[in-house]
């Protein structure tokens, strides 16, 4: 069986959900399976992080930096001419916009947002969310070429370095891209980013004022996470959209998640509640949040965060 | 300037969902509406016609959505209606939209990012895929520009693009706040007559769909430990849990 993995770098390195990918790969695919690391243009230099741990490594030339259009017609093209089972693909807005293309492209079945993958008795499955997190529906993926994406954080990233990699390069001319950027505002933040992150921190109204904020920062800093924020948050005009967690925000899926002064509605809850570890801090010891985490403290944000802030910087030093 | 709209109907998020006893399928309360990113979508249509000139006409496959999105105020709606489509995989779905558009004739499609059902965002990119047209997804603001689009994204910061026209766009949040209904829309919408197309009117293949192999709930959590005490001393035996006992720090 082939599984293939596709490349996207995160500043210099890897993408940590890819690794994630090669190792879950390598894991269900047992004695016969070839996992192909597959980089596209500059992603190339990156996916050498995965040498030791894929059977082979596959630099597509052509398309250098991002773009969709040439990505699209790149991957279309070697994805058809090689015609592996299964691609594992990391979520997030490029695969987004790459992968439903290409499955279109080459009549492909397509799946995002899956969040296991495993190998049953009829072969391998991955499972998915329906009705918005309400259940979850494993689909079978065996006698078919299909398009596969995970969230961040749902597999162990830790494997044995050790495989023989085969590094093959194709080049391919890849259409042009036909939308054209203007302007490009990154992310301001220095820290991890919210999907991806290990520890995600997260404040709702019961923060009081943007002034607050602050706090949460403190405190994502201290645990080496991100931030996050309710929808009330954002509505108010406290922080981005970027960073808001649920329903009409992101999904998050990390170790440990923090929910600060958030009530536990259930548009919140659905984009959190894969989280290994839940912690709620609420001044109302009836909040819905409680529900949903595996810690409580009541009491009142202001006070609570910095002091647990302080206690985990002593536990660090 | 002609504005297709692709509407899903899906369960509303307060819908009561329960996997079957045996697992091999849901029951979910009969709660229908439009997509909340699909209803962004429609604003967006409307006010591009306020801006353009032009005609809205909402394509879907839910009557719910459907006349949802006349009330709003799209001039027309178009419905797939095939037993083939229950169930579809979601190119199959996309193949049909895009034949159903192609058939009214477009300037520009909207659909949301995602159903707010499997969260999948599937459908559009590929609706653009076999339509043969640009596509950018998460937008959050628009403007038509000497006949192209100058449009602002929400991916990892911002970008704005500018793009040429027939091309297609989903919605983020954040682009309009939908409209509420006006009794008169709602009235329109009930008396409207939605035509009714098929795959084979629309001369599309199936794509055979992934096999569903069961079903689950969303993982129960224990109870709740609640940590009493003063800030500091709550603060510092928490440390101690996430530490020793749930081994996350
Ligand atoms: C279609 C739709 C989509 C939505 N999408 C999202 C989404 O993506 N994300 C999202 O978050 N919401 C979403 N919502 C909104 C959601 O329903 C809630 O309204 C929102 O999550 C509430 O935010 P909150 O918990 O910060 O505020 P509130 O509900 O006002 O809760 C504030 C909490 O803070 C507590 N509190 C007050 N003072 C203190 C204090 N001093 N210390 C500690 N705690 C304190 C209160 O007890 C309360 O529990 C959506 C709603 C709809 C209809
Ligand atoms: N059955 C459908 N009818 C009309 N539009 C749809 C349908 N399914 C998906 N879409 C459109 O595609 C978007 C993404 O849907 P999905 O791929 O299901 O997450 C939705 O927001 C709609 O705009």
């Amino acid at each position: 069986m082939q599984i293939w993995v596709v490349c996207e770098a995160e500043g210099e390195g890897l993408r940590r959900a890819v690794r994630e990918l090669a190792a879950q790969a390598r894991r269900v695919g047992g004695e016969n399976v070839e996992v192909t690391a597959v980089a596209v243009g500059d992603e190339a230099g990156p996916a050498e992080a995965l040498q030791g741990t894929v059977h082979r490594l596959l630099k597509v030339e052509g398309p250098a930096g991002y773009a969709a259009d040439p990505w699209v017609d790149a991957l279309a093209r070697v994805l058809g001419d090689q015609a592996p089972d299964l691609v594992l693909w990391p979520e997030g807005p490029r695969t987004r916009d790459v992968l439903p293309r290409v499955a279109a492209r080459l009549g492909w079945n397509a799946v995002t947002n899956a969040l296991a993958l495993e190998a049953g008795d009829g072969g391998l499955r991955l499972l998915r969310p329906v009705c918005g997190g309400k259940a979850y529906q494993w689909l079978g993926l065996t006698g078919r070429r299909v398009l596969a994406a995970f969230r961040p954080n749902s597999f162990d990233p830790e494997t044995q370095a050790d495989l023989t990699t085969r590094v093959e390069t194709v080049s391919v001319e890849p259409a042009a891209q036909r939308a054209e950027v203007l302007e490009r505002t990154g992310q301001e933040s220095e820290r991890v980013p919210l999907t991806e992150a290990q520890v995600v921190v997260s404040g709702g109204r019961g923060l009081k004022g943007p002034e607050n904020l602050r706090l949460l920062e403190e405190l994502a800093d201290a645990l080496g996470g991100a931030v996050g924020v309710s929808r009330a948050v954002v509505d108010a005009g406290w922080a981005d959209h970027a960073i808001q967690v649920g329903k009409s925000g992101k999904t998050v899926s990390p170790a440990l998640y923090v929910a600060v002064g958030i009530s536990g509605a259930v548009h919140h809850t659905m984009g959190m509640d894969t989280s290994k570890v839940v912690v709620a801090i609420n001044s109302d010891p009836n909040a819905p949040i409680f529900r949903y985490a595996d810690y409580g403290v009541v009491g009142d944000a202001l006070q609570v965060l910095p002091a647990l802030t302080r206690a985990i910087r002593e536990a660090r030093t | 300037m002609n504005i297709a709209v692709l509407v899903k109907e899906v369960p509303d998020l307060e819908a009561r969902v329960q996997v079957t006893g045996d697992g091999s399928g849901l029951e979910v309360e009969p709660k229908r509406v439009l997509n909340f990113f699909d209803e962004i979508a429609v604003e967006a249509a409307l006010q591009l016609k306020q801006a353009a000139g032009g005609r809205v006409v909402a394509v879907g496959m839910g009557l719910e959505a459907l006349r949802r999105a006349l009330a709003m105020g799209a001039d027309a709606a178009v419905r797939l209606e095939d037993p083939a489509l229950e169930g579809a995989d979601p190119l199959t779905v996309a193949r049909a939209l895009a034949a159903a558009v192609a058939k009214e004739g477009f300037d520009l499609v909207l659909a949301g990012k995602q159903g707010t059902d499997t969260e999948a965002g599937l459908v559009g990119p590929m609706v653009a895929e076999v339509l043969g047209v640009p596509c950018v997804t998460g937008v959050v603001g628009c403007e038509v520009e000497d006949g192209s689009l100058v449009v602002t994204r929400e991916a990892d910061g911002r970008e704005t693009l500018r793009v040429p026209l027939p091309a297609l766009l989903t919605a983020e949040k954040g682009w309009y706040e939908p409209r509420v209904p006006q009794v008169m829309g709602l009235m329109k919408a009930m008396r409207a007559q939605i035509p009714a197309v098929s795959l084979a009117d629309l001369g599309v293949e199936a794509v055979e769909p992934l096999p569903s192999q069961g079903f689950q709930g969303p993982r129960s959590r224990p109870e709740v430990r609640m940590i009493q005490g003063e800030p500091e001393e709550a603060a510092a035996e928490l440390v101690r849990l996430l530490r020793d006992e749930a081994r996350v720090i």
